[in-house]
């Protein structure tokens, strides 16, 4: 039964109220911890409150405009008709994945195709891994993301209901990617909010491919929270674009747990949406862990992307890497907030951090905050933002190469992208992505 | 001061008296507590213009509202009690009772710090407050300073004396830069503020000399919260210098100083700072300094420059930001600091350079040093607004680590609107190189030794921006704090 929210009231309110009426329409009903946490974290959400301006992490972006609208919370599964037709054009070449598809948040079984895997590999619904790996979920489920100080993960964590969920054993190696499409459809204003959770045990190697686009001009609001694990001597490489055009706005929370001598690689791109939040955290918990944070945003139209980005070493004798850009056309604006977060005795830590921007217009913004909170002295951490235009040498160089002014500008923003798009590990993911960035570039300019 | 003066003002103070409240007026003290009786007292005490007293009161109005609404700035990495502002006396009267007879009975280790940072004897008089008779030299040398000033048409005294001699002057400025609505501690200062400097340069006019609060000593007393107006008019130059190395026992736990500065067109003003104030007992870290600072300057004028640079190794707390609004075309703002934090010492200091005008560029380079149980932040912003064309930034914030139970951070805030802006942020943060150490060690240098030429190298660059005197004397000042931190 969907249940629309009503704007009269407050909006936690809403929610509140939609939680009572909704009870039973869960995840995994029947985990008694699950319903626990569901408990725990409604009555969090309704003390903490909707994230405001007010609030320092909140500072750059206004979560009201887009949440307070009377969207449709679907609670039951009730999948709009989607064909193969309608999610072929956002398929990526050459990539031959297990295919997992989500519906407005729920795993469409029809449209996925997860073809054989290794033995003991699961790639499923989370409802259905709840009811048929308990013991796998439970383990892992809600472990990585804390919700006591974040309204939005608490509101997910109260109305958990499905998502993507893969699972790989201990030494296994999943040669094949995994592809998470994510479609948004139907006529409704949705306000959907899927959990996913992606386990990678000790030795074995995954890479998860995420995209999320939207067949429908309908106003969605999106409430994400993904929890990753990779055991010792893992290695999980993520990646997700996030392309749902101008009507959907979305809180996507992600929080990466890993032990010792693992690697946890995260690739981000966002090149449209209405106002999209992400909050990554990694936590490599054991020695010799290798953390990666990579993003990319194409800002246009009015566009406003919000990252905010914690690498939490509480371990000693680990490396991060973090590297954002950003191109802003229009009146699109970027937030960027990196933290590399060195606990007391989190010794020998080498974080890198760089944050770069393009403004190409005036009424284009940049709100950037590279921070570093240190209590270690034996560490090498350091942090770099910078903020420009195209460089006019360059420009006359290409110019005097025969280019003309949009040639040359794009390939100089092209070139700008380039050093992000180079972290993708996949080829067939790196060609498709550079081709979207490419074309967007040549697009902007004519 | 006359003696009619000061008759005059002791009347009025006796007056007020009467209708106010019951302590002993001869402590030259104010009762503790916050009241607008008690601003009353104080602007009637320093015989201020009926305006003023308005203004003050107005700020008190406002900080009042802001007490209510229970309000305390509580956002920066500072761990400290909130301030009981009714605990405070607000006003006591300059002290002209000399300490110390002479030079011999000033305890042994001030005098050896003294040595050490190469003070001369007459301004050591000063500072350890000998009798006034004893340090004639010096106060000569302050009257010979004052006359060369005048022929120059540069105003330097007491925001005081200023207040009465130019009013107009002060009037027009006084709170442009840092209005009372500015923050809770820029709202008490404007309500309470006892003293400070008032420095006036007229057009053209390159000024003679560094000014120093150093000669003034003997006649200050400032007390608690200061207040400065620095005003540079067209094509105008002046070097102004604070505090000293010397180290200073403050009586007031708390310290809310306001600085404002404005830079008209072509002109130009240079800020030191250099605060050694008592940092608290070095095992617990009880009865440090609070010192909350709100300092910023107004590029005004087309091609005008405002440069802070500052040396900050005292307080238990600290928290300033001082800042560059660059609203003239062309307008340049610096910002050179080294904060050294050890013991329980706490620090969150920064800047904001604010773009406004087209053309204008900003430089900020911050050291921040930390040892034992001390936190340092590095707190900045860089804004350049929407029409504030080819902007120009560089910032750079290294912080080094001396100990693995101190705390180092940055968050630096940049806003850009504008697309011609180019601004470029850069931070490490490390502990000082073993390679460093071992090539050192190597030449024969000892742990200590080698500690102190690579920390020192580390901030050389700041300490090259203080006046020349100082340079040296900060030098040895870090020197000396960096005692003990080796391990």
């Amino acid at each position: 039964m969907p249940t629309t929210l009503d704007t009269d009231v407050r909006p936690e309110d809403r929610f509140v109220s939609a939680f009572k009426v909704n009870h039973g329409q869960t995840l995994n009903g029947t985990s008694a911890s699950i319903a626990q946490q569901r408990e725990h974290a409604i009555e969090r959400f309704a003390q903490l409150g909707l994230p405001t301006k007010e609030q320092e992490a909140y500072k750059y972006t206004n979560l009201a405009t887009v949440i307070d609208r009377p969207y449709t919370l679907p609670l039951s599964p009730e999948m709009p008709a989607v064909t193969e037709e309608d999610i072929a054009p956002f398929e990526i070449d050459d990539l031959n994945a297990h295919r997992l598809v989500l519906v407005n948040g729920r795993v469409h079984e029809g449209l996925s195709d997860i073809g054989d895997l290794p033995s003991g590999v699961i790639i499923s619904s989370l409802d259905r891994a709840g009811q048929e790996h308990p013991d796998v979920v439970e383990e892992h489920y809600g472990a990585y993301v804390d919700f006591e100080d974040d309204a939005m993960a608490a509101l997910n964590t109260a109305f958990v209901q499905d998502g993507a969920f893969v699972y790989v054993p201990s030494g296994t190696l999943l040669e094949k990617p995994v592809f998470v499409l994510h479609v948004h459809a139907g006529e409704e204003d949705l306000l959907i909010q899927p959990r996913h959770l992606f386990v990678v045990e000790d030795g074995a190697v995954a890479q998860i491919i995420e995209k999320q686009h939207s067949l429908t001009d309908a106003r969605t609001f999106t409430n994400t929270v993904t929890e990753m694990y990779a055991g010792r001597d893992a290695n999980l490489q993520h990646s997700i674009t996030q392309h749902q055009g101008d009507h959907a706005s979305q809180v996507m929370t992600t929080a990466g747990y890993h032990r010792d001598n693992s690697t946890l690689t995260s690739n981000l791109f966002s090149l449209s949406g209405e106002v999209v939040r992400n909050n990554q955290t990694l936590t490599p918990d054991g020695e010799h862990c290798e953390s990666n944070l990579y993003g990319l945003v194409l800002g246009k139209g009015d566009m406003h992307v919000d990252n905010h980005t914690l690498v939490d070493h509480v371990h000693a004798d680990c490396a991060s890497n973090e590297l954002y850009k950003h191109i802003l056309n229009d009146r699109s604006t970027a937030v960027f907030n990196g933290k590399v977060f060195v606990h007391r005795d989190s010794q020998r830590i080498d974080a890198y951090q760089q944050n770069d921007s393009m403004v190409l217009t005036n009424e284009a913004n940049i709100y950037t905050k590279p921070e570093l909170e240190i209590y270690a002295d034996d560490v090498l951490c350091s942090h770099g933002a910078t903020s420009g235009q195209i460089d006019r040498e360059g420009l006359f160089y290409l110019r005097t190469r025969g280019l003309t002014e949009n040639r040359a500008r794009i390939l100089m923003l092209q070139a700008f992208a380039q050093e992000v798009l180079d972290e993708i590990r996949n080829d067939a993911v790196k060609a498709h992505i550079t081709g979207v960035v490419r074309d967007r570039l040549a697009r902007s300019f004519t | 001061m006359s003696q009619s003066e000061t008759e005059y003002l002791q009347g009025k103070a006796d007056e007020e008296y009467k209708h106010g409240w019951t302590t002993d007026i001869k402590t030259e003290k104010a009762p503790k507590g916050l009241s607008e009786d008690i601003v009353r007292y104080i602007s009637n005490r320093k015989d201020e213009p009926e305006w003023l007293l308005e203004w003050r009161l107005k700020a008190f109005r406002h900080f009042k509202q802001r007490i209510e609404s229970g309000e305390y700035p509580g956002w920066a990495h500072l761990d400290y009690e909130e301030p009981d502002f009714q605990d405070i006396s607000y006003f006591s009267a300059p002290d002209q009772k000399a300490q110390y007879d002479s030079l011999d009975e000033v305890p042994d280790e001030i005098l050896e710090t003294f040595e050490r940072l190469g003070i001369p004897l007459e301004e050591q008089k000063a500072l350890t407050g000998v009798a006034v008779d004893a340090v004639m030299d010096s106060v000569s040398v302050a009257t010979t300073f004052k006359e060369k000033l005048e022929e120059e048409g540069v105003l330097f005294m007491s925001f005081g004396e200023a207040a009465k001699e130019h009013p107009d002057i002060v009037r027009k400025h006084l709170g442009t830069v840092i209005p009372y609505t500015d923050n809770l501690y820029a709202a008490l200062n404007s309500a309470v503020f006892s003293d400070g400097s008032f420095v006036y340069v007229p057009e053209g006019v390159d000024c003679p000399m560094e000014l120093s609060t150093y000669f003034r000593i003997n006649e200050q007393g400032t007390g608690q919260f200061e207040r400065t107006l620095i005003v540079a008019e067209p094509d105008s130059y002046v070097s102004y210098l604070e505090g000293c190395t010397a180290p200073m026992r403050k009586e007031n736990q708390l310290h809310a100083a306001v600085v404002e500065l404005i830079a008209h067109e072509d002109a130009e003003i240079k800020y030191s700072t250099i605060q050694n104030w008592y940092p608290g007992d070095p095992d617990t870290g009880e009865g440090g300094v609070y010192n909350l600072v709100t300092k910023r300057g107004l590029c005004k004028g087309d091609n005008s420059k405002i440069s802070w640079t500052q040396l900050e190794t005292g307080s238990a707390v600290t928290q300033k930001y001082p800042s560059v609004i660059l609203a003239g075309d062309d307008s340049v703002g610096e910002f050179y600091s080294v904060a050294f934090t050890k013991g329980h010492q706490q620090a969150d200091t920064g800047t904001k350079m604010q773009h406004l005008g087209k053309n204008t560029k900003s430089t900020i380079i911050s050291k921040g040093i930390s040892a034992d149980l001390a936190d340092n932040s590095y707190r900045g912003l860089v804004k350049v607004s929407k029409n504030a064309d080819n902007a120009r930034n560089f910032s750079q914030c290294d912080s080094m680590l001396l100990g693995d139970q101190c705390g180092a951070h940055t968050y630096p805030y940049i806003e850009i609107g504008n697309p011609s802006a180019q601004v470029e942020h850069e931070a490490t943060t490390s502990k000082v190189g073993e390679d460093q150490m071992f090539y050192c060690h190597s030449r024969g240098l000892g742990e200590e030794e080698a500690l102190k030429l690579i920390v020192n190298g580390f901030c050389k660059e700041i300490l090259a921006e203080l006046p020349m005197e100082f340079a040296v004397e900060a030098k040895e000042l870090l020197a000396i704090e960096l005692e003990g931190s080796v391990g």
